[in-house]
């Protein structure tokens, strides 16, 4: 259960960062971590996870960074959405 | 001599068959989003709706082979009894999944499911009773899942969660009728008691096609 919880969260959070990078287009790391209330040190692991799993993709421009979704991370959002519909539907929460 | 099948016969093998399917969808998906979301919950509700199915497909056969015969030779008593047993254990197994899944949810890993040891060997004190039995424990564990759904529906609903809900209620409530009808042996009320099952699954199949549809926000 406990296990349960914590993979839980982990796809909470890395949910809210993909809707937060959704809702700015070219998202600021800053935007980002205001948006979905994290850590800076726990921030760059999940984009780096995110990165890495290509549902985001960063852009470097001289000392700017920004972070937009991938086209398999919109469509993580829309899957994730439906997941979620569901879920809920028999009393629980992802 | 095979009898011509009886309205009430045909009414319930299409029920069954149609609850059956709704049950196999919910199970399928709650399986696919459990791959994504990683829920003990959605487990024993996808391994809970699966038996339900199978156990809905059972019944559905045997209401066939009783309606068309009337039961006349002795390998088809024998093959409806042995198919009205099978139906009902996995119908008790498949609510004692979904109930010890919602149990864990609300109270941790404490929860032992000590029941099914004693549902087998009830078994053996003869059909009738074990039907009695098994639709009085089905409505006690669906009692408790939608006692259990009550407490754990989140503040943050989706547009069709009530859906899920009023099916459980349904369900919950079809198995009162039915076990009404087993005690009174009413033939009548056990068509209701079908009825209103498919009315609860019927309801699970708008909220599994509804929350299929939801676009991205």
């Amino acid at each position: 259960m406990a296990q349960g919880e914590k993979q839980r969260s982990v796809l909470r959070i890395s949910l809210d960062i993909l809707n937060a990078v959704r809702d700015e287009g070219d998202a600021k790391p800053t935007h980002i971590l205001y948006k979905a209330n994290l850590s800076h040190e726990r921030l760059v692991k999940y984009l780096d996870d995110l990165t890495t799993k290509g549902l985001i993709e960063m852009q470097q421009d001289g000392e700017n960074r920004t972070y937009r979704l991938t086209p398999k991370g919109v469509s993580f959002i829309i899957e994730m959405r439906r997941a979620e519909s569901f879920v809920q539907g028999f009393g629980l929460n992802i | 001599m095979i009898s011509p099948m009886p309205y009430s016969a045909l009414v319930t093998f299409f029920l069954n068959l149609l609850s059956a399917f709704v049950a196999l969808l919910t199970s399928y998906y709650a399986y696919k989003v459990n791959r994504l979301v990683s829920n003990s919950v959605l487990r024993a509700i996808s391994i809970g709706f699966m038996l339900l199915g199978l156990g809905l497909l059972v019944d559905a056969g045997t209401s066939i082979i009783s309606g068309r015969t009337l039961v006349e030779s002795f390998s088809d008593k024998v093959l409806t009894l042995f198919a009205s047993a099978t139906y009902l254990t996995l119908q008790m197994i498949a609510y004692l999944v979904i109930a010890v899944g919602y149990a864990r949810a609300a109270y941790g890993g404490r929860i032992r499911p000590a029941m099914p040891v004693a549902l087998a060997g009830s078994a053996l004190v003869g059909l009738y009773s074990y039907s009695v039995l098994s639709y009085l424990v089905a409505f006690v564990l669906l009692a408790f899942v939608v006692f259990q759904g009550m407490l754990l529906r989140s503040g943050e609903k989706s547009r069709m969660s009530g859906m899920v809900l009023l099916g459980f209620i349904l369900i919950l409530a079809a198995h009162f009728i039915l076990l009404v009808s087993v005690l009174l042996l009413g033939a009548d009320l056990f068509l209701i008691g079908t009825m209103v099952q498919f009315l609860g699954f019927l309801s699970l199949l708008v909220f599994v096609i509804g929350s299929e549809v939801v676009g991205p926000g």
